[in-house]
């Protein structure tokens, strides 16, 4: 069964034909939660374009920053977590 | 005479990177996958260090600090963008690790220009490469010119200075290929990381008794100066635009994108980029550097401002071994990312632009010779450029992402899009790498204070869609082997 867009081989893959609904759901719930986390970088001076409090020594925007890169880092963790079980090991091609 | 034990220090660490990168090269046979990939072997530790190297660059550890001490809150972009720049690696880097395991791929236009059937699209992406590597490399070779200045209490002039740690760079590149850049890169990113935070929190707990306390006196005696936005050294939409001209491009920056093809699995390059915003954490010491100079030098005296970390620490009367040390550990940064560079060059002007034009195919040896030979032409013209042009180390890079960025394009469309063509492909980049360089030649007007780079991402993409729709798709076989990577 392929979907319409797919139908003739030209569409948009996002993904490896195949791969489950899960993984695909999972796929773009981090692709949007990195979006957002890229959009909060570029933009902190929304959010946080002072220089007090001071936190952990850092003027407050820059503790900010710190702060989300933290968030990042957990984000990744989680998600490599998520697909370690289908990662290919060497003498996978 | 203190300079003089600094500089013994300095070159004793040389002699000993020499010898490292050299090393490494001992015994292995002559081969195109060896020499470029490292035979597709390499795991964890030293993706980590190889990757990292690109970011603990003379950018980060001298323009870095030159930006905080500068233009102050700009400088955070950085540590946004260090954290975010391999992220996209991860949609790209497992498809090429499997693309190059499959098809034989050691180069990003390699891939690229076998998706859309174009040896003119290879020699288009090697000329935007090795362009951008130029003024990529000018600035870390500037960067080191300041080391040995500082060193050598101006003793040593900038043209020697720039010459003496890129020869030795040179010199272990050209003898063992990638694996002399990944073993030394693996000792460089250690010391350097430990010297940034040793200086970093020594600095400021010396001068100011702590970062609260220093940064309380910036904000009294410049209230902007921790800021962005009106009235500051950057406006909000360039620090947006930077940052994601930055996060969009970091990994497509040829000698980045290709280290997909030299790990073991698709495990170790994720490992890698989870880990990847350690450096960036690594950079906040770096930064505190450069806003510790502020309150100790006047900016007429300092000179050019990412002369403000070996200023630091010439003027502190620190023993000469640790100033040796600290100011190795600066060339550590420079020549980590100038073996990276120098090595990609070096492949991909040969890969890409010599074996795309020769009729004949040359043998394995021959094309690893080859590879040689164009890292030391890179070398020698990158060092002219060095010498001859003139701008500062950040304001240098912004500019080389704008042209690199323009590849991000062909990457979507490989891996998602079959349906792109290769007429979309060519002339979406070459809209985008001259609307580029017409905004950053000022020929066109930047739109409000957006980055040359977006702006010219925005009409390669357009360019890409249009263009393909309206040209016939390719052969449905073949597209589709890059979309089920």
């Amino acid at each position: 069964m392929s979907s319409e867009h797919e139908k003739d081989g030209y569409g948009i893959t996002l993904f490896r034909p195949g791969t489950p609904h899960n993984a695909k759901i999972r796929g773009i719930v981090f692709f949007i939660i990195f979006c957002i986390i890229t959009v909060v970088q570029s933009c902190y001076w929304l959010f946080a374009n002072t220089v007090r409090p001071f936190v952990l020594g850092m003027p407050f925007g820059m503790f900010f920053i710190v702060l989300f890169i933290t968030v990042e880092f957990a984000v990744l963790v989680i998600l490599y977590f998520l697909e370690s079980e289908n990662m290919e090991e060497k003498g996978d091609v | 005479m203190t300079w003089v034990l600094v500089l013994i220090i300095i070159f004793a660490y040389l002699f000993f990177i020499l010898f490292l990168g050299s090393w490494a090269g001992r015994g292995r046979e002559s081969s195109i996958v060896e020499y470029i990939a490292a035979s597709r072997s390499l795991g964890f530790v030293i993706m980590y260090f190889l990757m990292g190297g690109a970011i603990f660059s003379a950018f980060a550890y001298l323009g870095g600090p030159g930006w905080a001490y500068s233009k102050g809150g700009a400088a955070f972009y950085i540590l946004g963008y260090c954290a975010l720049g391999l992220v996209p690696w991860w949609l790209w880097a497992p498809r090429a690790l499997r693309a190059g395991q499959r098809f034989q791929y050691v180069t990003q236009a390699q891939l690229f220009s076998d998706r859309f059937q174009s040896k003119a699209l290879s020699v288009i992406i090697a000329v935007v490469s090795v362009l951008a590597f130029i003024q990529y490399i000018t600035l870390q070779m500037k960067g080191c010119a300041y080391v040995f200045e500082v060193a050598s209490e101006g003793r040593i002039p900038f043209w020697a200075g720039a010459l003496i740690a890129y020869l030795v760079v040179l010199i272990y590149v050209f003898y063992a290929g990638l694996r002399g850049v990944a073993w030394t890169n693996v000792f460089q990113g250690a010391f350097m990381v430990v010297t940034a935070w040793v200086l970093g929190l020594y600095l400021t707990y010396h001068l100011y008794g702590g970062p609260s306390e220093m940064f309380r006196q910036i904000a009294q005696a410049n209230p902007t100066h921790l800021l962005v936005g009106p009235g500051t050294k950057m406006s909000f939409a360039a620090f947006a635009s930077a940052l994601l001209v930055s996060v969009l491009g970091f990994s497509m920056w040829p000698h980045l994108f290709m280290k997909a093809y030299t790990a073991k699995s698709e495990r170790v390059l994720k490992q890698t980029i989870v880990l990847y915003p350690t450096f960036a954490i690594f950079l906040v010491p770096v930064l505190f550097i450069g806003f510790a100079g502020i309150m100790q030098v006047k900016p007429d005296e300092l000179g050019a401002p990412d002369r403000i970390l070996p200023w630091m620490f010439s003027h502190m009367q620190f023993h000469p071994i640790a100033v040796g040390l600290v100011l190795a550990a600066a060339l550590a940064a420079a020549m980590s990312t100038q073996d990276t560079i120098t090595h990609a060059a070096g492949s991909i002007f040969a890969q890409d632009f010599v074996e795309v034009l020769k009729k004949e195919k040359h043998s394995d040896r021959e094309a690893t010779l080859w590879v040689r030979i164009s890292v030391v032409c890179f070398g020698a013209v990158s060092y002219m450029v060095a010498i001859f042009g003139g701008q500062t180390l950040v304001a240098l890079l912004l500019g080389a992402y704008g042209s690199i960025v323009q590849l991000l394009p062909l990457a979507a469309a490989t891996f998602f899009w079959p349906r792109a063509t290769k007429a979309g492909a060519i002339c979406g980049i070459l809209a985008g790498v001259l609307y580029n360089y017409a905004i950053v030649l000022k020929i066109i007007p930047k739109f409000w204070d957006i980055h040359a780079g977006i702006q010219g991402l925005v009409l390669n993409f357009i360019v890409l869609i249009v263009v393909s729709l309206l040209t016939r798709p390719m052969d449905r076989v073949h597209v589709r082997k890059f979309v089920t990577l």
